[in-house]
């Protein structure tokens, strides 16, 4: 007992050595971007005229409440991940939100202005089809949800299932679509492909069967959703494409079915276009317009209306680029693509002064769905706004005529991989650094040089201090910071930079990592829905005048063949470097610390042919290599095979095999590979042990930590492995296997350690071990290192540690030259990142504590690792679904930038061994110059008292 | 390896102690692997934050079950259930931004039977029961800033070194004016007095004291200095 209390007391000292965020420093230089991804459904609230929200259901199970005056957002819920929490319809009625979720596994209703859930219920298996909401009049009571085989019928209020029934020949009928329109009646519409249609009415008292129809001669007809509405009183209407006419059928009367050929309207179809016809119901309670579109071509809609049975055309819209979107009567179209227009829909002509002008991004994708939200004005005339979603995800809210409201990068939400680059210098500290660069110059230049350097340093400082000046005398509002991309320069400590990130959807961004202000943005089209990214810096900005050069390799996961686009960081821009094509699929890409003559990395590309190609390829590259091609080598990995191999290259730029190791595929799998990352400084070669001497780090640049996990999943049986290979020579430095554990494995691998996080099956709980490799208390060859003469084994240390939750994903703290202690940044799925110091997770942790292991400032070993909440680096700004942390040296040794990106993206600095190379923010100037003034008072008193002492006492 | 083998022993010795206490089917030591086809539960419980309604706070929380494993959210009346639940033994947390709330492990046997304890990631098998349906309470806001070290006079003032120099300085000043040095008597007593107090000359001389603290800590300048001028009168009398 006396030793948990010492261990807690121990911990207590120790967290208070511990960073963490104060609460005056919130928001300072941290800021969060909350996400909801790719909108499936939106829906504007309108029961309440003076509503601000929009409902969206995103493809990533997002459901959210946005501020439609700002874009922020109100509430989110964040379902689970995968196809359990697919969103598959979104039906709203009033103050609450029905949504069918996990192929109709759940009902779940949302009450919107709260954000809380109001029920949640389980449906019966089988594949959701169709949902409606079904009432009578304005009276909206119940949802019916339509599956395969049967058809359910619920309360709005509670969930509680009013009834359900089996759907009649549910084997041969392919039940598509469910219908209402408030005459107590719910059709459910189904078909048998190329035979007939079958509608099945259903009393919506007693799920009473009340009618049943099956019509044949529709053999034309294969898909209901895609090809039929309801329109006016239960007229079921489809298109055939290939007859070219209208097939009507009274849902009611159950009537003929009559056909109108389109020719007999005048109309004609595109070659080769499939018609789509779009109805719409403002009400489930009332009947749905009599008016409707048929689509004929790509982009040419035609209006028509059921007038007594009778088709009208009321209008043609042609060329249209983009969906119509229809509300109330009246309808929206968006012609020349970026004008919109408003029709009444009862005689198709264009209201007066409602055209609403967007101009599109020509860095964005294509108009997709047109969101539009309709109100009316105080003179009663009908205001607009519109939600523009494009290809790349973005949400653009417009206004009347035209003014942008806000722009969400909704792409944001899929961050694949990011870099951060250094700002670039502005012109005075670019003369600055070439006062350094050049030598041999004389004494007399170098001098006046110098004073100009001088003198340009004091003009900037004139300039700025007449800023300021002039800033102060204007209003503070009117006073703006904002950062553009031509006022973008390094700051004196580095810690600004452009984030770029590359998102899932292939569009680009160029992002301020102090505002978190979007800078550029690029889309890339035509990128594969699978694609992998790589992105690598091959030029930095400090190679003035080259511009930085960014290098996004594109790789088809299917077919492996894989593009190139070579970019500027920071603005952006497409470089003039035209990328090599490359016909054969990539296995491998690895940058080389060899430059160009214009000081790029050298890139090289391997391919299926074990060919090595260079980027940029120029002869005084291929001339480098040649001199270096003996020392360059390189891995594979199949992880189907479960083969590592290693590679060294040749003169001709042809490969040989080195070293192969091959895992059994049959009895574990490799999951993940993890190399060192190229720019990591380690700044002691050694640590320093209680009795003075030095054990030595194994620092090996070349070493892989290879993670398995067993493909036997039972939980005796699964096991977790672990091995330590040299990348050159393919020699296994140590291997450990954690049984009855399981992944998902996360590892980070740096310095002369590896630190991997694993299930335990045996005893449910997550577990970290850390291994530590040391030469020992001599180092071999202490002033470089080679993977080829390295005879002793190194020593290894392993120690494991219960963590009291689940990760979501690991990386560590990196600063400019490794003098800073690291720490283990861990992003929870509660959302918080955690920040957790490598020495807590240190194999030399004694069990026992003794005098040499104080000395050495080890912690003694506690089994279990303690989550503190003020460890947490993002307090409650909380990352959902975190998936990567990037992190990136500053200028300043002491100052890691870090960026969580997920569903949101988070991005601070954090400071391991606190701020020790600047003055601290809360540093107290007052209290300095106070006690500074205080002591110069008082010697100046005490000065003139003993003045007047000594005089008295020569009187006396 | 090292954490194995050191938990082995208490594990050993709690499984007995548990097996005793289990009313369950499957032992929580045996675990349960998840069947595809396996029936389905619901883990129900409520959610309480005391003193804060419950619109404030339903619309940030989440009900995580094995890490993301399954998601529950909370209906307006702070009251959760978790749907499509296989049989297992899960830990379930109430996550906010702004509220803690400690987890708890529900175990759930294949035939449905219902249990929460006590979540003890080292002794994964002690049970201590916890009521189920859940009641979660939260244990109040969620401390993630640390207090900055702030300056105040009190501080500066209650110092046992500023204490220490503050006293004695006003002993040396108040005392000659309260008691008559003139009286040859009381000059006499208290020169012995002084000798008492002041046995051994090698002791450190006030000043140097002052001198020390003085460079120890900066807040003590004050005193420090004004005590200079006034010291040497005092001991010449």
């Amino acid at each position: 007992m006396a030793k948990l209390i010492l261990l807690c007391l121990k911990f207590i000292i120790l967290s208070s050595a511990v960073e963490a965020v104060f609460e005056d420093q919130v928001g300072k230089f941290d800021w969060r971007q909350e996400y909801v991804g790719k909108v499936r459904f939106s829906h504007f609230d309108t029961h309440v005229q003076s509503s601000k929200k929009v409902l969206l259901a995103t493809e990533n199970n997002v459901f959210a409440a946005l501020n439609t005056r700002t874009g922020e957002l109100f509430w989110r819920h964040v379902d689970k991940t995968g196809p359990e929490g697919n969103i598959d319809a979104l039906l709203q009625h009033g103050q609450d939100v029905v949504l069918v979720v996990g192929n109709g596994r759940l009902l779940r209703s949302w009450e919107i202005n709260v954000g809380g859930l109001n029920w949640e219920i389980v449906l019966d298996s089988g594949s959701f089809q169709s949902a409606c909401l079904v009432g009578q009049q304005d009276n909206v009571k119940h949802v019916a949800v339509l599956k395969k085989t049967v058809i359910s019928f619920h309360y709005l209020s509670n969930g509680h299932q009013k009834w359900i029934e089996n759907l009649p020949e549910s084997e041969t009928v392919d039940y598509q679509s469910v219908y209402s329109d408030g005459n107590g009646e719910v059709y459910a519409l189904g078909i048998v492909p190329h035979s007939h249609i079958a509608i099945v009415a259903y009393s919506v008292e007693d799920g009473e069967i009340i009618k049943q129809v099956t019509m044949i001669h529709t053999a034309w007809l294969s898909n209901i959703q895609a090809s039929c509405v309801v329109i006016s009183q239960g007229m079921l209407t489809c298109v055939d494409p290939l007859t070219v006419s209208l097939y009507m059928l009274d849902l009611h009367t159950e009537s003929q079915m009559t056909q109108i050929p389109l020719q007999s309207l005048g109309l004609e179809v595109a070659p080769g276009f499939h018609p789509v016809l779009v109805s719409t119901q403002p009400n489930p309670g009332r009947q749905p317009l009599s008016e409707f579109f048929l689509q004929l071509g790509p982009d040419y809609y035609q209006l028509l209306q059921l007038n007594n049975g009778q088709i009208v055309t009321l209008r043609d819209f042609k060329p249209v680029r983009n969906n119509f979107s229809t509300l109330y009567e009246y309808l929206f179209s968006s012609l020349q693509a970026s004008s919109l227009n408003l029709f009444s829909a009862e005689t198709g002509r264009r209201l007066l002064d409602t055209t609403l002008i967007f101009n599109m991004d020509p860095y964005g994708g294509k108009p997709e769905k047109l969101h539009v939200q309709a109100f009316l004005k105080k003179d009663d005339s009908v205001g607009y706004r519109v939600m523009v979603q494009t290809e790349d995800h973005t949400l653009t809210f417009i206004q009347q005529p035209g003014r942008v409201m806000w722009t969400r990068e909704e792409a944001l939400s899929d961050v694949v991989t990011m870099e951060m680059v250094d700002l670039p210098l502005t012109g005075t500290q670019a003369e600055l650094e070439g006062e350094f660069g050049k030598k041999a110059d004389g004494l007399m230049s170098m001098v006046l040089k110098r004073l100009s350097s001088q003198l340009i340093l004091l003009q900037a400082w004139i300039a700025h201090l007449w800023k300021l000046f002039y800033d102060a005398r204007k209003p503070r509002s009117q006073v703006k910071n904002e950062v553009t991309i031509e006022n973008l320069s390094r700051d004196e400590f580095n810690l600004q930079k452009m984030m770029v990130m590359v998102t899932a959807s292939g569009k680009l961004f160029g992002i301020d990592s102090k505002t978190g202000s979007i800078l550029w943005r690029h889309y890339l089209d035509n990128i594969p829905s699978n694609a992998a990214f790589k992105l690598m810096v091959q030029r930095t900005t400090a190679h003035f005048p080259h511009p930085p050069q960014c290098t996004l390799l594109i790789k088809d996961k299917d077919t492996g063949l894989a593009t190139l686009h070579v970019f500027n960081p920071i603005f952006g821009k497409k470089s003039h470097v035209s990328p090599p094509a490359l016909p054969q699929p990539i296995l491998q890409s690895l940058m080389l610390p060899l430059m160009d003559q214009d000081y790029a990395k050298v890139l090289l590309l391997v391919d299926d042919q074990y060919k090595v190609s260079a980027f940029p390829s120029t002869k005084n590259v291929l001339q480098q290599l040649q001199e270096m091609a003996s020392s360059i080598f390189f891995y594979l990995v199949d992880s189907t095979q479960g083969r590592l191999s290693g590679y060294r290259l040749r003169t001709d730029l042809s490969t040989e095999l080195i070293w192969e190791v091959v895992i059994p595929a049959e009895v574990q799998k490799i999951v993940s590979v993890k190399g060192k990352r190229p720019n990591e400084h380690v700044h002691s070669q050694g640590r320093v042990m209680g009795d003075r001497s030095v054990l030595y780090k194994y620092l090996n640049p070349n070493l892989l930590a290879v993670v398995t996990e067993s493909t036997d999943l039972h939980q005796e049986r699964s096991f977790v492995g672990i091995l330590l290979i040299d990348g050159v020579t393919g020699r296994i430095i140590h291997e450990a296997v954690q049984r009855k554990a399981r992944g998902p494995v996360h590892v980070v691998h740096s310095e002369n350690w590896v630190v991997y996080e694993y299930w335990s099956t045996k005893s449910r709980r997550n577990e970290f071990s850390v291994i530590e490799l040391y030469e020992g208390m001599e180092l071999y060859n202490s002033t470089v290192f080679s993977s080829l003469d390295r005879p002793h084994a190194p020593q290894v240390l392993q120690q494991s540690y219960i963590f009291p939750s689940y990760i979501s994903t690991l990386e560590a703290t990196l600063t400019e030259k490794g003098i800073t202690s690291r720490h283990l940044l861990i992003g929870l799925p509660s959302g918080g990142i955690l920040s957790l110091p490598k020495m807590f997770l240190d194999p030399r942790r004694p069990e026992i504590v003794s005098e040499q292991s104080r000395e050495e400032n080890l912690i003694p070993y506690a089994p279990e690792l303690l989550i503190r909440t003020e460890w947490f680096i993002n307090y409650n700004q909380t990352v959902s679904r975190v998936r990567g942390i990037y992190t990136a040296p500053s200028g300043l040794e002491s100052t890691c930038l870090v960026v969580a990106y997920g569903l949101d993206i988070y991005q601070t600095r954090v400071y391991p061994s606190k701020q020790f190379d600047v003055l601290k923010d809360d540093y107290d100037y007052m209290l300095i110059s106070s006690v500074l003034f205080a002591l110069f008072f008082a010697t100046m008193i005490s000065k003139r008292l003993a003045e007047v002492k000594l005089l008295n006492r020569a009187w006396r | 390896m090292h954490l194995t083998a050191l938990l082995w022993v208490c594990m050993q010795a709690a499984l007995v102690v548990a097996w005793c206490f289990t009313d369950m089917e499957t032992g929580p030591g045996a675990g349960v692997s998840t069947q595809p086809n396996g029936d389905r539960f619901k883990i129900e419980g409520r959610a309480i934050v005391p003193g804060i309604k419950t619109q404030d706070w339903v619309s940030t929380a989440r009900i995580l079950v094995e890490g993301e494993e399954y998601v529950g959210f909370v209906r307006t009346d702070g009251s959760f259930a978790v749907n499509d639940v296989p049989s297992g033994s899960y830990v379930v947390e109430v996550v906010t931004p702004n509220y803690r709330f400690e987890p708890v492990r529900v175990d759930i046997t294949s035939k449905g039977k219902m249990r929460a304890r006590l979540v003890n990631y080292i002794k994964t098998s002690e049970v201590i029961r916890q009521p189920y349906p859940l009641q979660i309470r939260a244990s109040g806001p969620h401390t993630y800033f640390m207090k900055r070290e702030t300056w105040g006079w009190t501080d500066f003032l209650m110092n046992p070194m500023v204490m220490m120099m503050v006293l004695p300085l006003l002993i040396i000043v108040l005392l000659p004016k309260v008691v008559n040095t003139n009286d040859p008597e009381m000059r006499k007593e208290m020169e012995q007095s002084m000798n008492m107090l002041n046995p051994n000359p090698e002791l450190p001389d006030v000043s140097e004291l002052m001198t020390k603290l003085f460079s120890g800590s900066k807040g003590s300048s004050k005193a420090g200095g004004s005590s200079k001028g006034t010291r040497p009168a005092v001991k010449r009398r």
